[in-house]
């Protein structure tokens, strides 16, 4: 702790009918850490990809300017990270590092963040399981399941070995092997939400101009917010700034959402997509038919975060059993 | 034993010594950098559009900057933004690339101010490019609305290098107004020197105009295609390119020999923002250029 | 001074003060750190709350307060007739702001109210397109001294500025904040112009909609959603109302 960045979940507010609102901040001590906590309010994407990051700064001369880049990350380690979130991150390696142009901000932070992830019983609402996100392999540091008075732990990297000396580890028993496989089913029969993905990719093309959009669309406040707390939502703007004395300047990536007007406004004043249920559309489009097809999986992992977040309610299981409800009337 | 995490920087790794090159997509490398670059000349075409020559300042980066005909860079203006604009030169000129900009927002508009002396940046090359390898042997129908021209002049000077590669060559340009048909001063010599067929047409004739007047389509009447072994490149506006583009269809030219240029608001130029998402492909790493049967089949590219 | 080998001319700035409570000014004015850049970027010649200097050859008039008397509308109709960029400055200038509730009483009986029998001289709030046009409109209550350097830097460089078209709810998410209208307030973030950092959600603190709407406004849905967490429509309604910066798309 003293050592290394430690983030991790933590509560400090409470909504309307008084349950804790987690989100993923830095911990001063390990006390602070809330390890039976529910779901974070936003996935802590924003460790790996910051909503604001300054990607080059620039000195300005007359007529020229110097660039300076630079990846100086600082170790970090992130405690709690449920599998979901790990999946979205394997999801994000894809775009991020294993397609063209791989991007080194993002390698920098993966570099040097170890994930600790921790397993827990679906919430009520939770369908990673259907988008077949509820268990993660690798892509973390260590991965803790709760058997009871101790926790199970699967070693994914050296970092990870070293850091299990400070604790009082011991070896597995064949009843800690039980109790974790006890564990682990109890989870699976915990998943109360299922969303029918099968035919979603053909779905999606089919209800292209299905009044399932308008409907969802008329309600959507075109805020961003879904895009903001999704552990996958990847896309970004760019933006610069001069100083007051206009002799730096700097490039800054800023995340934005796709439900935002300007989103596909081009120079000109022509909008690709001015209206919110297209945006919102677009969304869905990216998520479970465009994703798919560039990397043969959903981008989505079904933690329901923006169904959570979203005040008017917009949730992925409600928009997909509407259009699965279309097709079949 | 310590259990400070050892920090991994990757500032030391190879790719920070070395320039970057947009050509080679799948390795590591300084993404964001831009090459250092001169505004060596500027000429004026129109109220709106300028040319610009630009020159990439470091020696060993100009030479290993290499494109193809149809691919675009993002120039890049710091502190003010960064705008794709496609490449409207010669691949063989290894001396300058020469971008047509036509002032529409704030980087243009930014743009449109500079004198030659001044630096910018550029980055890329970026996308897709017009396959003219393999239009050898075959006629080229070349069709640009506006300032679709721009995009098209780079495999006209690939076209005019190899010509005797090529069979018939023809050029449809068709522009608004008079004074918006930009590069007229090249015209004579593409036709003379290098037998182009050129047809032009205005929208709206003006008291000078002494050409064509009408719509693009209606250049269609004075050509005459053998649609087995042609290739068709359009760029210009939407709603321009598939009436192009149905026409064509109709002659009997396949799909898959027509190819478009879309256009769409960027911001990265590597498939990462997805702000030029067009149905489930990116426009700056599937496209720009795509062929005609792939743009029908995607959602909301016309 | 240059940028990428264009000259930048330094404008002659005045900022001008209506009724309204100079917290604007002050946010421009307590930036010590950036001041000296900023008077090294434009002369300002016009600022009765840092300088006794008072000329009248300024380009750029930024504009602070909403207009009540006849005096101030011939002050301010002279200022646009000077400038070449008339910049409403802060949510009085733009919509009236606060000094817009009072029409909702009759105006002898608030001055009554106020002064008692003293005479002063008063007349219905107004913003100040309603008398000149208006330029730029740099919303805000106060306005934000980050924003306004912004402006000002746009200004000098000649870039129309173009200001956040997305609700505060975005940069509200990017702090990391958790949502007040999930802890059980009003909250009028999703329908308000973004770039105020989410100063108020930060806070635990609703959002009152000082900015004005974003550029794409879901009125219905937000009434929808503050009536299922128990909130009356009177009191959305009045929320919206306070600072008059939705009047005109709002009922």
């Amino acid at each position: 702790m003293e050592e290394n960045e430690v983030i991790g979940p933590k509560s400090r507010d409470r909504d309307i009918e008084g349950n804790k609102i987690y989100r993923f901040l830095k911990l001063n001590s390990f006390d602070e850490l809330e390890m039976d906590y529910t779901r974070s309010y936003l996935s802590p994407k924003n460790y790996f990809l910051p909503f604001k990051e300054d990607l080059v700064t620039y000195s300005l001369q007359d007529k020229g300017w110097e660039q300076e880049i630079n990846y100086t990350i600082h170790p970090r380690v992130i405690v709690g990270m449920r599998a979901c979130d790990i999946n979205a991150l394997l999801k994000l390696d894809q775009v991020m590092l294993k397609s063209a142009y791989p991007n080194p901000y993002y390698f920098a932070r993966r570099k040097n963040t170890l994930i600790i992830g921790l397993d827990h019983e679906p919430l009520e609402d939770c369908f990673c399981k259907s988008m077949n996100s509820d268990t993660a392999f690798h892509g973390f540091g260590m991965f803790l399941t709760d058997i009871g008075d101790k926790y199970f732990a699967a070693i994914n990297s050296d970092t990870a070995f070293i850091i299990l000396n400070r604790f009082d580890a011991e070896e597995i028993t064949d009843e800690d092997r039980l109790l974790f496989k006890a564990e682990k089913k109890k989870i699976e029969l915990k998943f109360k939400t299922q969303v029918n993905i099968t035919i979603l990719p053909e779905l999606m093309d089919l209800e292209f101009e299905s009044e399932v959009w308008k409907k969802w669309g008329d309600k959507c406040l075109s805020c961003g917010t879904c895009a903001m707390v999704c552990p996958t939502c990847y896309c970004y703007g760019m933006e610069e700034d001069i100083d007051l004395s206009i002799t730096k300047a700097v490039k800054r990536r800023f995340l934005y959402s796709c439900n935002l007007l300007d989103f596909a406004a081009v120079a000109g004043g022509h909008n690709f997509r001015p209206d919110a249920g297209v945006r919102l559309k677009y969304r869905y489009y990216h998520q479970f038919r465009g994703f798919m097809e560039a990397f043969d999986q959903s981008l989505c992992v079904g933690c329901n975060r923006c169904g959570n977040a979203c005040l008017a309610g917009i949730n992925p299981k409600a928009v997909i059993d509407d259009l699965i409800e279309t097709e079949t009337k | 034993m310590s259990t400070k995490i050892i920090q991994h920087d990757i500032n030391l790794e190879p790719f920070m010594s070395k320039s970057p090159d947009f050509n080679r997509k799948s390795i590591l490398m300084q993404t964001e950098r831009s090459f250092k670059s001169e505004i060596i000349n500027i000429i004026t075409l129109t109220a709106l559009e300028k040319l610009f020559h630009i020159r990439i300042s470091d020696h060993f980066e100009r030479e290993n900057f290499s494109f193809l005909p149809g691919q675009f860079v993002m120039l890049h203006l710091p502190g003010c933004g960064e705008v794709p604009i496609s490449i409207s030169s010669s691949v063989s000129n290894k001396e300058y690339i020469e971008l047509c900009i036509r002032k529409v927002g704030k980087v243009t508009g930014m743009i449109h101010r500079l004198e030659p002396g001044a630096i910018v940046g550029i980055r890329g090359p970026f996308g897709t490019h017009f396959p003219v390898q393999k239009m050898t042997g075959c006629d080229v129908l070349l069709i640009a609305g506006g300032l679709g021209i721009a995009p098209l002049r780079s495999p006209i000077y690939w076209i005019n290098e190899h010509r005797s590669k090529y069979r018939d060559i023809s050029i449809m340009y068709g522009a608004r107004d008079p004074d918006q048909v930009l590069f007229d001063y090249q015209f004579e010599e593409w036709k003379k020197i290098y037998g182009l067929k050129l047809l032009t047409i205005v929208q709206n004739a003006g008291k000078n105009w002494k050409g064509r007047v009408g719509l693009i389509t209606d250049l269609f009447k004075e050509i005459t295609i053998d649609p087995e072994n042609t290739f068709a490149i359009v760029c210009g506006p939407p709603v321009m390119f598939k009436f192009v583009c149905a026409h064509l269809s109709d002659v009997g030219i396949p799909r898959h020999r027509m190819f478009v240029s879309l256009e769409r608001r960027m911001h990265c130029g590597m498939g990462k923002c997805c702000r030029c998402n067009v149905g489930s492909t990116f426009t700056c790493l599937d496209g720009p250029i795509f062929d005609y049967w792939t743009v029908m089949n995607l959602k909301e590219a016309i | 001074m240059k940028y990428l080998g264009i000259t930048l001319e330094r404008p002659k700035i005045g900022i001008f003060d209506f009724t309204g409570c100079e917290g604007c000014q002050l946010q421009i004015a307590n930036n010590e750190a950036s001041l000296k850049d900023l008077f090294g970027l434009v002369e300002i010649v016009n600022f009765r709350e840092i300088s006794s200097e008072r000329r009248d050859d300024y380009e750029i008039a930024f504009v602070e307060g909403s207009i009540t008397t006849d005096s101030e509308t011939a002050r301010l109709k002279k200022i646009r007739k000077q400038a070449k960029i008339l910049v409403a400055m802060g949510a009085c200038a733009c919509s009236g702001g606060v000094n817009n509730l009072r029409s909702r009483f009759s105006l002898p009986e608030t001055i009554k109210e106020v002064y008692g029998e003293h005479h002063i001289d008063s007349g219905p709030v107004r913003k100040l397109k309603d008398i000149v046009p208006v330029d730029i409109e740099l919303p805000g209550c106060p306005v934000s001294k980050n924003e306004f350097e912004w402006l000002v830097r746009n200004l000098v460089l000649g870039i129309t500025p173009q200001f956040p078209t997305y609700p505060v709810c975005v940069e509200c998410k990017q702090r990391l904040n958790s949502c007040v209208v999930d802890m059980g307030m009003i909250c009028l973030g999703p329908i308000t112009r973004g770039g105020c950092n989410a100063v108020c959600p930060r806070n635990r603190f609703g959002c009152w909609g000082c900015r004005g709407p974003s550029d794409e406004v879901n009125f219905e849905s937000l009434m929808e959603i503050h009536i299922k967490r128990g909130f009356s429509e009177e009191q959305v309604v009045e929320r919206i109302n306070f600072f008059n910066t939705f009047s005109g798309i709002f009922k």
